[in-house]
């Protein structure tokens, strides 16, 4: 990457934390937003809890009548990106409407807008479903309600690349950023809990539950089975430009994919995870020993998390620190958009934020989690995102 | 703004595959399009009446010969796409030939792996039990986790879900990836299976012609509805000169663009389709009278063709050659960027324009345009613009171009 590409605001609706300073504020506490499931019936299953938001109140960002043309999904992607809008000062016309793109990171999409659709469909049948619902089924609708929302004429595209449907989603916006067809774009990731993605994750085994130890996502954690679920948007907002206060600057990116991974789940070579960090740093022209933490993708799953520790002791002698930051809001939260915002708030505040759920290290872990926040000199912070099928996405974030 | 694509080292297309109801690979493709053969048939794969009952469906026999070990947890759209990236890494010189270390797989769908939710949905929902396997690869980054994982490809995995512009901006960004070194080949394109939802999802909103699909025609009523998937092997034209590859042509420009105006309607005026086209001639340093074919989105819906119709009169004037592939194998919506991309390398490979077919009165907005109705046209093609648009506005335009060597 050889433009210079900014993260000038931040905003989102994530479990408990509506806005950048309340989502700040929840990552510093460490604390997690997982609670019993409400939402519909899972004692059936072993995992009983997910983090999911109960306080929003979309209309408090979307005028009522638009409201009725939204699922859950694009209200929540369409408020984030007003957060993150009002976060860099923006106000309405400030900007051409082709100057600025959408990229749109989710894992699961429209799953629940489907079903209903489906409900509707076996119901009524095929000719009399609901073409709102079906006009709200595909992937790309919240990314299209950013676009006419606020006027943005710019690209708009939608990446879905199960947990790095975000990272994927803010590297096709550096790219288009770098080639000068915008100057600035919406990254937003969105996904949300319901009850079929939680019935598959559930009996896919993916969850965590409770072993005598409690229910709860613990990141590099020897206690670990599993990850909670989680939900809502997160939108960061990149530009060509600092702008007056910018969080962050995205200083490098690197690809790679695990060719050992199946279709369905993580590989076994960490080696690939390792390689993609090595050419985010290279791209940044950041020198190893100059990261100044580490911002992981961990998730509570003991081979997801193993292997990501194994790529990190294979990248540094002396690992910097290291956070696990996704168990406050849970896995999907924002798309898996946790580390990387993250990353970004603590560098504005030069702060370290804890590993949420982290207590006790996994027998072979040659680092130490990061587990209460402090204060330390934020230069480039590497954050690193995984995915099942074995995409890996780095990324180096570094102080403006 | 500077958006010329570096042009001192090209990205080039060295492979390209393509299934649809025209055949499961690109000389069945062609030798359709010649032939001025549709694949349009009685559409019967679910029990349901449908207000429809035509598509441009796959045989299942097509996608027979796949290992059944390696293929059977897969989803249709993820079989559907290794057909055609099979015929494209094989025509790139195969696997063998290609970095495998650097090798991204972008890919686009719309559906993924949706008619397997849709079986799994129903039978839970009749209480019998099902496995969970079936509804596993329904996250829309299925078609590319199993064409990466085919292959071995251990540069990154890319999905784009962006309605029926996902094939052609997998294709972009792709290009991109490439470019800056992030990655050193991919295998890009997009896929698309048929299922109940938009199956029916379409006829719901009233945007599928009970008969054949007649784009650009005056009497057009709406699309048909087809599957397949279309791939492209893209790499660096001096790694392709440096392992001794045959070259098929340049992609030498995209362009995206959003129209910023209706959950699923285009814009009227075609401002964000010529945007995109606009777009991806800047980046190909190209001008309009470069230009010797268009090959059309042209879905068939009065909405989209009327707006293209005056996006591209608006940048071409009229002058080059336009049609619309989607009347010979319907609207792959997904994978439809990707396939119509093959068909524009194959345009200039063998130059000729295929057709459009069932084109007899053109429509107003398309007056002045040189539309290409019922026969092949056969010319000398350099340049082609190939246009995708999708829900919620969404535009990208490809262009692709004769790969000509540069005297040193």
């Amino acid at each position: 990457m050889t433009q210079e590409i900014w993260i000038t605001g931040a905003g989102g609706v994530l479990p408990g934390a509506i806005g950048r300073e309340q989502i700040s504020a929840r990552l510093f506490e460490g604390s997690s937003m997982a609670s019993p499931i409400e939402r519909f019936d899972a004692t059936r299953w072993r995992a009983h809890t997910a983090a999911v938001i109960r306080d929003f109140k979309a209309r408090e960002f979307v005028p009522v009548a638009k409201l009725r043309r939204m699922n859950e999904l694009s209200k929540m992607a369409v408020a984030a990106t007003r957060m993150a809008l009002d976060d860099r000062g923006w106000e309405p016309g400030h900007w051409p409407r082709t100057e600025t793109g959408v990229a749109l990171g989710t894992m699961f999409g429209p799953v629940r807008t489907s079903v209903e659709y489906m409900d509707a469909y076996l119901q009524h049948g095929p000719a009399l479903a609901p073409p709102q619902l079906f006009a709200e089924s595909v992937a790309n609708a919240p990314g299209s309600h950013i676009a006419i929302e606020y006027g943005f004429e710019g690209f708009n595209l939608t990446c879905t690349q199960r947990e790095i449907s975000f990272t994927t989603a803010l590297l096709q916006a550096t790219l288009q950023l770098r080639r000068g067809a915008v100057r600035r774009a919406i990254v937003c990731g969105v996904d949300e809990m319901n009850e079929i993605v939680f019935e598959v994750l559930a009996r896919a085994g993916s969850l965590a539950h409770d072993d005598g130890d409690g229910e709860a996502m613990r990141p590099f954690d020897r206690r670990a089975n599993g990850f909670v679920v989680g939900e809502g948007a997160l939108s960061l907002l990149v530009e060509s430009e600092p702008g007056p206060a910018p969080l962050a600057r995205v200083a490098g990116v690197g690809i790679a994919r695990d060719s050992s991974a199946t279709v369905h789940d993580w590989g076994t070579g960490s080696g690939s995870v390792a390689r993609a960090c090595r050419r985010a740093l290279e791209t940044a022209g950041v020198a190893v020993g100059d990261v100044s933490a580490v911002y992981a993708s961990a998730n509570g799953r003991p081979k997801v998390d193993q292997l990501e520790a194994r790529a990190i002791t294979e990248l540094f002698d002396v690992a910097p620190p290291v956070v696990a930051p996704k168990a406050v809001f849970g896995e999907y939260a924002g798309a898996s958009a946790v580390p990387l915002a993250a990353a970004a708030l603590s560098i504005a505040s030069q702060r370290l934020m804890p590993s949420a759920g982290f207590e006790v290290p996994c027998s072979d872990l040659s680092f130490e989690p990061v587990t209460e926040a402090r204060d330390v000199d934020l230069r480039h912070v590497l954050v690193i995102t995984t995915s099942a099928g074995g995409g890996v996405v780095a990324v180096v974030l570094s102080r403006p | 703004m500077n958006r010329n694509r570096n042009q001192s080292d090209r990205i080039v297309i060295t492979g390209i595959g393509a299934i649809s109801a025209l055949g499961r690979d690109t000389g069945a493709l062609w030798q359709r399009l010649m032939e001025s053969a549709d694949g349009i048939t009685p559409f019967d794969r679910y029990p349901e009446k449908f207000p429809t009952d035509i598509a441009a469906q796959v045989p299942d026999s097509s996608l027979d010969d796949l290992p059944r070990r390696s293929s059977r947890r897969l989803s249709r759209s993820d079989r559907l796409a290794i057909v055609a990236a099979i015929e494209a890494v094989e025509m790139a010189g195969g696997a063998e030939a290609l970095p495998l270390e650097g090798l991204v797989v972008c890919s686009g769908t719309s559906t993924g792996g949706l008619a397997e939710g849709e079986e799994y949905y129903l039978e839970r929902r009749s209480g019998r039990p099902v496995a969970v396997s079936g509804v596993l690869q329904q996250p829309t980054s299925g078609p590319s986790d199993a064409v990466a994982s085919w292959f071995g490809a251990g540069g990154g995995v890319f999905s784009n879900a962006t309605a029926c512009a996902s094939a052609a901006a997998a294709i972009g960004v792709a290009a991109d990836l490439i470019e800056t070194g992030l990655a050193n080949a991919a295998i890009a394109g997009g896929t698309d299976a048929l299922c109940r939802l938009t199956y029916s999802g379409f006829n719901v909103l009233q945007a599928v012609d009970p008969r054949p699909c007649r784009p650009f025609d005056a009497e057009r009523a709406g699309i048909t509805l087809g599957e397949g998937a279309g791939f492209l092997v893209l790499e660096r034209e001096s790694d392709v000169i440096a392992r001794g590859g045959r070259i098929l042509a340049v992609l030498s420009g995209w362009g995206a663009s959003c129209d910023a105006h209706h959950p699923t309607a285009p814009a009227e005026d075609g401002r964000g389709a010529e945007a995109a086209m606009r777009l991806a001639l800047g980046e190909a340093d190209l001008s309009a009278d470069d230009i010797d074919y268009v090959n059309a989105h042209g879905t068939g819906t009065p909405l989209n063709d009327s707006a293209e119709s005056l996006a591209i009169g608006r940048v071409t004037g009229g002058r080059p050659p336009v049609s619309s592939s989607k009347s010979f194998f319907g609207h792959t919506l997904g994978a439809s960027g990707g396939i119509e991309a093959v068909v524009s390398v194959l345009a200039i490979l063998n130059a000729a324009a295929p057709p459009t077919l069932r084109l007899s009165t053109v429509l107003d907005e398309g007056e002045g345009i040189d539309f290409v109705p019922g026969r092949s046209r056969q010319m000398p093609i350099d340049v082609v613009i190939s246009n995708s648009f999708g829900f919620g506005g969404s535009n990208v335009s490809l262009v692709l171009e004769r790969y000509e060597e540069r005297s040193a």
